[in-house]
């Protein structure tokens, strides 16, 4: 077993636990948008960034895929860090702000939309890629897939077509926390 | 495996998603006189140390079913299976109940209220789990041939793989040497012949080596066994049937090409079609020197086959000018196509002074004596062309062969425009063993000689694949469907409707021959299951006594106008699902229950729910036919609906208690106002009377539902919309509606005189008397009783026979 601590607390694991699997599993909270429990975590949206004392230096890391190691000192509710998601969030919230998951988390963190206003969207995609993932983890085929690249990275069906591999089993629309997979869905499926 | 059940619970808090809407300490605190060997709150059993903390409890406890009432199955079950597998926990083993999305995110209900709904569907999975029927998975052996049917070019394709491997295997072809198969290649891929070079290599190379066996091609008789061991019967021209073993089938079947009605066109022999133009070079008729024009037309077989045609007439200019350089080819093809040729293939094209000339498609050419004129879309003018010869393509026509006989004995399915396809069902592919029938050619989709070379070798491989895993022992049959033998009485219905070809075929006109199931190609629906007249099959993962040991147990708990809901696995709970993420609420009182697919639900199911008194059901399936992810699963439900309204009204009951509603997977609205709904017609409508009277009449259904009659007239009748016609010598609607009524009735009457008979002996007046039924009407269903020896004549009593059951 790993000891460390966490918000001062003695807590240990096993190596290869990340220190959010470990923080949940002693019911210390930390928000997470891109990261599901069906799928291997992918470190997207930065929402569950933590600071991270090795006993060199203190960094603000994603706690989502930083393995723990022994002796480190983690603090996951410091005005560093959220101030880090604060603005994550106000993105986040500017970009979509109709979907409810967001607006909980808007909530939480006492954001309102700012100047920067997407105008025309209420549903934005943020390209955390859970429906992409869960589609070839969980489901086991690659119907949804990211086209694109930079400014321009969207979420799509290959070729922007319908997909021949789609079975409409609804996995993608069911994990997407924005619901702006509800109308890709139907492009994906045809 | 363990036949003695040890369950462990293992409830998710969710991060306090589950936790702060359902009392899960209450819930432990119901399920206590459960009988369970583990009962844990976890706060996120999905994550490393929550699978870690499982793991220990399995091992330490000797758990061997687990139920985790936590998220979505669909969603879940995979990490769990994948995470508790080195503890020894199997896929089938594990159960999970969407607390989350069933129960917490979906109604407003206090958390003690939430908590007895959710102790109620967990009890429901563990009655299920404590019938799970122990299976082990067969190891198959591979051996023998590979059996390579349908005649079409990619199985020369695939019996070279299989033989460049070492693997034997048995074509049956029309061509029995190489040249005649190239004389005859036209007919399927016109235009080809020329780029045969490597084709002709192939085929020598086939035909010559030890391990392929060429044999005529013969009518089948039948194909039966499994992946492994099949068996194809052919039938010899004096009649009799030679058997051919073989372990594993390809299907290769082609498209033909039929002759082009140029009737209209005239011109006698300057005119002619591709398949004519090329059976003159077959035979080596000099051709007449000059222009020849090749007119891509046809705009009706859709622009594939414009194209299709457009590059046979490019390859066959190419043979031309090859053969005499007088010849002057112009290919004229329709705009709205572009050729799939490339830059050396132009260039060569120019070399040999072959035109690609196209034409604007909104005006059609026109043919005069020796020139053709047509729009340019280059300029929008008419140009003329003139022709000395002129070429139009054949027409696409049906899969060649041996299609017939191989779509009656495989799984293999003509789609809208002729096509033919393996399967229309869509499966995760984790829910469907290794892919182990193998179907290639142009009649899957019209395609170039070299895709369907590539066809052949991908599906040699696959039959690699299958020998290597054998090899390794690995090669199992999940054994998941168990056929009754005793029971069965090989009437094919559940062949019929199996959506994956697992169901065996029996050999024609061999009489009633109990089924078997090919393993390797079920998914586990359970479709046949439930459509079994004789109830003689078994989809052991999730057998029908299991749903009914679920519902027994939920319906126990259910208070006063709370009622059962079956959801498809598809659209009904991913909308279901979706209902939770869209932050919709519903009543509390619906207690959804998943099963694979509305079509694998027996109807004894729904019967034996109002039994147990329950006050209403409701059904929501995916829409019918395009959206059913079965073999018209959905239709089959409607049928079995339509019966349990009719029996309901029988008795003397409300049709409206049962509704079946149909929805698709991102539609949770619909799903809503739905149970809304449902559920308000049930509220106006009283309990089921719990009186004898009732209970008598509810048995009498329950028992109707498992009539063989019934299910085989419920299994048979049904008429998948796309066909316009019904089945058997009914002619319509009403004419069907009222079969399947009289035939309700009848065995709706045989049930109550059974039940009525159950207690003690009578005669007809007294019967009638008890079941409220004129004399006459049940006179002759006794005689037929008596007739068939379910009952017999105990006695007279006032001139009267004496009924009881059993025989003298």
């Amino acid at each position: 077993m790993i000891p460390f601590t966490i918000n001062g607390k003695e807590v240990e694991g096993e190596e290869g636990w990340t220190i959010l699997e470990v923080a949940r599993w002693q019911g210390i909270d930390i928000p997470t948008l891109c990261h599901h429990g069906a799928l291997e975590p992918y470190g997207a949206c930065r929402l569950c960034v933590v600071e991270v004392d090795d006993g060199r230096r203190t960094r603000v890391v994603i706690s989502c895929m930083y393995p723990i190691k022994a002796g480190i000192k983690v603090q996951t509710e410091t005005p560093r860090v959220a101030n880090v998601r604060r603005w994550i969030v106000q993105l986040l919230l500017d970009e979509s702000p109709e979907a409810p998951k967001i607006q909980e988390l808007a909530k939480a963190f006492g954001v309102t939309p700012s100047r920067f206003k997407k105008s025309g969207v209420d549903f934005a995609c943020h390209l955390c890629g859970l429906c992409v993932r869960a589609c070839e983890e969980v489901v086991g085929v690659q119907a949804v897939t990211f086209g694109n690249r930079g400014l321009r990275k969207e979420v799509t069906s290959p070729f922007h077509a319908v997909s021949k591999e789609c079975l409409g089993c609804g996995t993608c629309v069911y994990i997407c926390p924005t619901g702006a997979m509800d109308q890709m869905f139907q492009q994906v499926k045809g | 495996m363990n036949t003695e059940s040890k369950m462990g619970i293992f409830l998710c808090e969710c991060g306090g998603k589950i936790s702060n809407r359902i009392d899960l300490a209450h819930v432990c605190d119901l399920l206590r006189y459960e009988p369970w060997g583990h009962l844990g709150i976890y706060p996120y059993p999905c994550l490393a140390p929550g699978l870690a903390a499982m793991q220990q409890e399995i091992r330490s406890k000797g758990l061997n079913r687990i139920l985790i009432g936590g998220c979505s199955s669909r969603l879940m079950k995979k990490r769990f299976t994948a995470g508790l597998a080195p503890a020894g926990i199997e896929k089938h083993q594990v159960e999970m109940i969407n607390l989350k999305d069933h129960v917490a995110a979906v109604h407003e209900a206090s958390p003690q209220e939430l908590a007895r709904k959710a102790a109620a569907l967990i009890s429901g999975g563990l009655a299920s789990l404590k019938l799970l029927e122990p299976y082990e998975p067969v190891p198959l052996s591979f051996e023998g041939p590979a059996l390579i049917v349908g005649g079409g070019i990619s199985g020369f394709a695939a019996a070279r793989e299989l033989a460049r491997q070492g693997m034997e295997s048995i074509i049956f072809a029309k061509a029995q040497t190489p040249e005649r198969v190239l004389d005859d290649l036209h007919r399927t891929f016109p235009g080809c012949r020329l780029f045969c070079g490597d084709l002709g290599e192939l085929l020598r190379e086939v035909f010559t080596t030890p391990e392929v066996k060429v044999m005529p091609e013969q009518p089948i008789d039948y194909i039966v066994g499994g992946v492994g061991d099949y068996r194809l019967g052919l039938r010899q021209p004096d009649g009799s049937v030679t058997e051919v073993p073989g372990a594993a089938i390809v299907v290769a079947l082609d498209q033909e090409y039929g002759p082009a009605n140029i009737d209209y066109i005239g011109g006698g022999e300057q005119v002619c079609d591709l398949l004519e133009l090329e059976d003159r070079l077959v035979e080596g008729v000099e051709m007449k020197a000059g222009k020849v024009v090749f007119y891509v037309n046809s705009p009706e077989h859709g622009p594939a086959a414009q194209k299709f045609a457009a590059v046979a007439a490019w390859r066959d200019s190419l043979l031309l000018t090859r053969e005499n350089p007088q010849m002057k080819p112009t290919v004229l093809y329709p705009a709205n196509i572009t050729l799939p040729l490339t830059g050396a293939d132009l260039v060569e094209a120019r070399a040999h002074g072959i035109g690609l000339q196209s034409y604007a498609p909104a005006v059609h050419p026109v043919v005069q004596s020796g020139y053709l004129s047509f729009v340019s879309p280059a300029d929008n003018l008419e140009h003329d062309l003139e022709w000395d010869t002129l070429v139009v393509p054949g027409v696409p026509g049906d899969p060649a062969g041996q299609a017939q006989e191989l779509l009656r004995w495989l799984p293999i399915y003509p789609e809208n425009g002729g096509r033919l396809k393996k399967s229309h069902i869509k499966f995760w592919p984790d829910q469907l063993p290794d892919e182990s029938l193998f179907f290639t050619g142009s009649a899957g989709g019209a395609c170039d000689v070299h895709d369907v070379l590539q066809q052949g070798k991908k599906a040699a491989r696959g039959v690699l694949r299958l020998r290597e895993k054998a090899l390794q022992g690995k090669l199992v049959s999940p054994v998941v469907v168990h056929v009754d033998k005793d029971l069965c009485e090989g009437c094919g219905l559940c062949t019929e409707i199996c959506p994956c070809g697992g169901v065996e075929h029996v050999k024609p006109g061999s009489g009633p021959v109990p089924r078997d199931v090919d393993n390797h190609l079920c998914s586990g629906g359970g479709t046949c299951a439930a459509t079994c007249p004789y109830e003689a099959i078994k989809v052991l993962n999730s057998t029908a006594q299991q749903l009914e040991a679920r519902i027994k147990a939920i319906v126990t708990q259910m208070q006063e106008n709370e009622i059962l809901g079956f959801v498809c696995g598809w659209g009904g709970l991913a909308s279901a699902e979706q209902a939770a993420v869209k932050g919709l609420t519903y009543p509390q009182g619906i207690y959804l229950i998943p099963v694979n697919c509305l079509g694998s639900l027996d109807p004894f199911i729904l019967s034996m729910a109002f039994l147990n008194g329950v006050k209403g059901i409701l059904l929501a399936g995916c829409t019918p036919t395009h959206s059913c992810h079965y073999h018209y699963g959905i239709d089959h439900c409607w049928y079995r609906v339509n019966a349990m309204k009719k029996l309901l009204s029988l008795a003397g009951l409300e049709r409206r208690r049962i509704a079946l509603g149909y929805v698709e997977v991102n539609e949770p609205e619909s799903l809503v106002r739905m149970v809304e709904s449902q559920m308000d017609t049930l509220e106006q409508l009283p309990s089921l009377p719990r009186d004898d009277k009732t209970k008598a009449r509810l048995w009498a259904i329950h028992a109707t539902m498992h009539r063989p009659r019934v299910r085989w007239v419920l299994g048979t009748s049904l008429r998948r919309p796309t066909e316009k016609v019904f089945p058997g010598s009914q002619f319509n609607a009403v004419d069907a509606d009222e079969t399947m009524l009289d035939v309700l009735k009848e065995e709706y009457t045989v049930s109550r005189i059974f039940k009525a008979l159950t207690d003690q002996a009578l005669n007809p007046p007294e019967l009638a008397r008890v079941l409220e039924e004129p004399v006459k009407n049940l006179t002759p269903i006794l005689t037929d009783m008596v007739k068939d020896g379910r009952i017999f004549t105990k006695g007279w009593e006032k001139g009267y026979p004496l009924y009881a059951l059993g025989k003298k």
